[in-house]
């Protein structure tokens, strides 16, 4: 039999197997495993996260990470809000963007009275502004003006005293004073009872600053960068195509947080659509559709 | 010999890393959206991704391209193909809604020709849907939804 070993063979070298390339399928399980363990951790790994792997070195940092009560507790829902909000052009640091948003930190504007403080977010700012002495001159939507008055009020606060700043905290009452300040240039009910829903709507449109980003009369909307809508914010002149009344008060009312990015890796496009239920009233919402209905260019029709 | 099995071991390296990537990526991409909405699409997206046309009249097949070249661009297709709208008005609404959003790259001739599309793969493939929503409407807007129905099924079925 050819099994045994001929014994004339010199055998002068150790034995040795030779290279054989590994089997596909042990790649193809490595793949899949290495895979699915990226998608477990990023799902369930907290991407490292502070709070979630530090040990906690004593009782008090510890308590760091404990819900807060009362006045810290204010600051804490602030500064949520204000991550969500505020932080995309801003940042969470306070520190602003070059070409997107001034500094809070260390601003002047941050700390001076609270009504022509409130009046930036909910009227939302255009034009040229020195802030540290330096000027800027951009266009920022009234971001504020979709947030209840205690999430306004918690926001002010937070901005107002982070980062260094040495300004009060900020009262819900003070940002109720302040919004419905602004609403004094507003028609009175007696000149919008003689008016009809679609003028009353065009009120509704500019009281709560809809122009900010969608343009006048809606005719087209700022730029929003990396939106998946051509970098834009959309303009609404055939929302009365796309929309029932009823669909279109839902959607004004819910929002929309989420914007599709143009580029899937790139940043969060900074403009987003607030949730304007708990703030317009229903009948406001009722004559602001008949005013977007009524923008659609006459004549114009796609034949199905 | 010691080049190729470097060479082999960064390839795989390479691949890990892309694939690991690409897993967190996927991971990432779900974000939260309002809750019902979300579980309404999921439900029309995990279904069926494309539609047999091959019954359906030729034009209706070139329209079918349109659909789903320009629908899939921003979703999946699953999503209208087996969405509970069914009626030619509530066609014409999302698409036109669609077409509207800037950068959709959906003129009103390709417009149209996805809406014809749906209104007749809807009146087949979708009929009980489309008559128990017609059973539901009023007379006036009955009459409406099924002139636009025999409009689209006259238009392609008689050539």
């Amino acid at each position: 039999m050819s099994d045994e070993l001929d014994p004339h063979q010199k055998t002068d070298t150790e034995p040795s197997a030779s290279r054989a390339p590994v089997p596909v399928w042990i790649i193809v399980l490595t793949l899949v495993l290495l895979f699915l363990g990226a998608v477990y951790f990023d799902a369930y790994g907290a991407w490292f996260n502070n709070q979630v792997y530090a040990p906690y070195k004593s009782a008090e940092e510890l308590a760091l990470y404990q819900p807060k009560s009362g006045a810290a507790a204010i600051l804490a829902h602030g500064q949520a809000v204000y991550d969500n909000v505020c932080g995309l052009c801003h940042g969470n640091d306070g520190l602003g963007k070059p070409g997107q948003a001034p500094p809070l930190a260390g601003s002047e504007w941050v700390v001076k009275d609270v009504a022509s403080l409130a009046h930036v977010p909910l009227t939302g700012l255009n034009g040229p502004i020195r802030v540290k002495g330096q000027d800027w001159n951009l266009a920022m939507a009234p971001m504020g003006a979709g947030l209840s008055d205690p999430d306004l009020a918690a926001v002010l606060s937070y901005i107002r005293t982070s980062w260094g700043n040495q300004g009060s905290a900020v009262s819900a009452d003070e940002v109720k004073v302040a919004r419905s300040a602004i609403g004094g240039n507003a028609p009175s009910a007696a000149e919008l009872a003689k008016m009809t829903p679609v003028e009353r709507g065009h009120a509704v449109f500019q009281k709560y600053g809809c122009f900010q980003c969608h343009g006048q009369d809606g005719k087209g909307g700022v730029s929003n960068f990396n939106a998946k809508t051509a970098e834009l914010v959309p303009s609404l002149i055939y929302v009365a195509d796309g929309y029932t009344k009823t669909e279109l008060i839902a959607f004004i009312s819910r929002g929309e947080r989420n914007i599709p990015r143009k580029n899937p890796t790139g940043p969060e496009p900074p403009h987003f659509m607030p949730k304007w239920g708990p703030v317009i009233s229903p009948n406001e919402l009722s004559d602001l559709a008949d005013f977007l209905f009524s923008l659609k260019p006459k004549g114009e029709n796609l034949g199905f | 010999m010691h080049m190729k099995m470097n060479k082999q071991f960064t390839a795989l390296f390479v691949g890990v890393i892309t694939l690991a990537s690409f897993g967190a990526g996927v991971a990432r991409a779900d974000d939260p959206l309002d809750a019902a909405t979300q579980e309404r699409i999921n439900r029309f997206e995990k279904g069926p991704a494309m539609i047999d046309v091959s019954k359906y009249p030729q034009g209706i097949q070139d329209d079918y391209q349109v659909f789903s070249q320009k629908c899939s661009q921003c979703h999946k297709l699953s999503r209208p193909i087996n969405s509970d709208y069914a009626l030619p008005d509530e066609w014409s609404r999302y698409v036109k809604r669609m077409m509207h959003k800037p950068g959709s790259g959906i003129d009103s001739s390709s417009g149209k020709a996805i809406y014809e599309f749906l209104v007749y793969d809807s009146s087949l493939r979708k009929k009980a849907m489309v008559d128990d929503k017609l059973a539901r409407l009023s007379a006036e807007d009955q009459a409406a939804d099924q002139a636009k129905i025999k409009e689209v099924r006259d238009k392609y079925d008689n050539k």
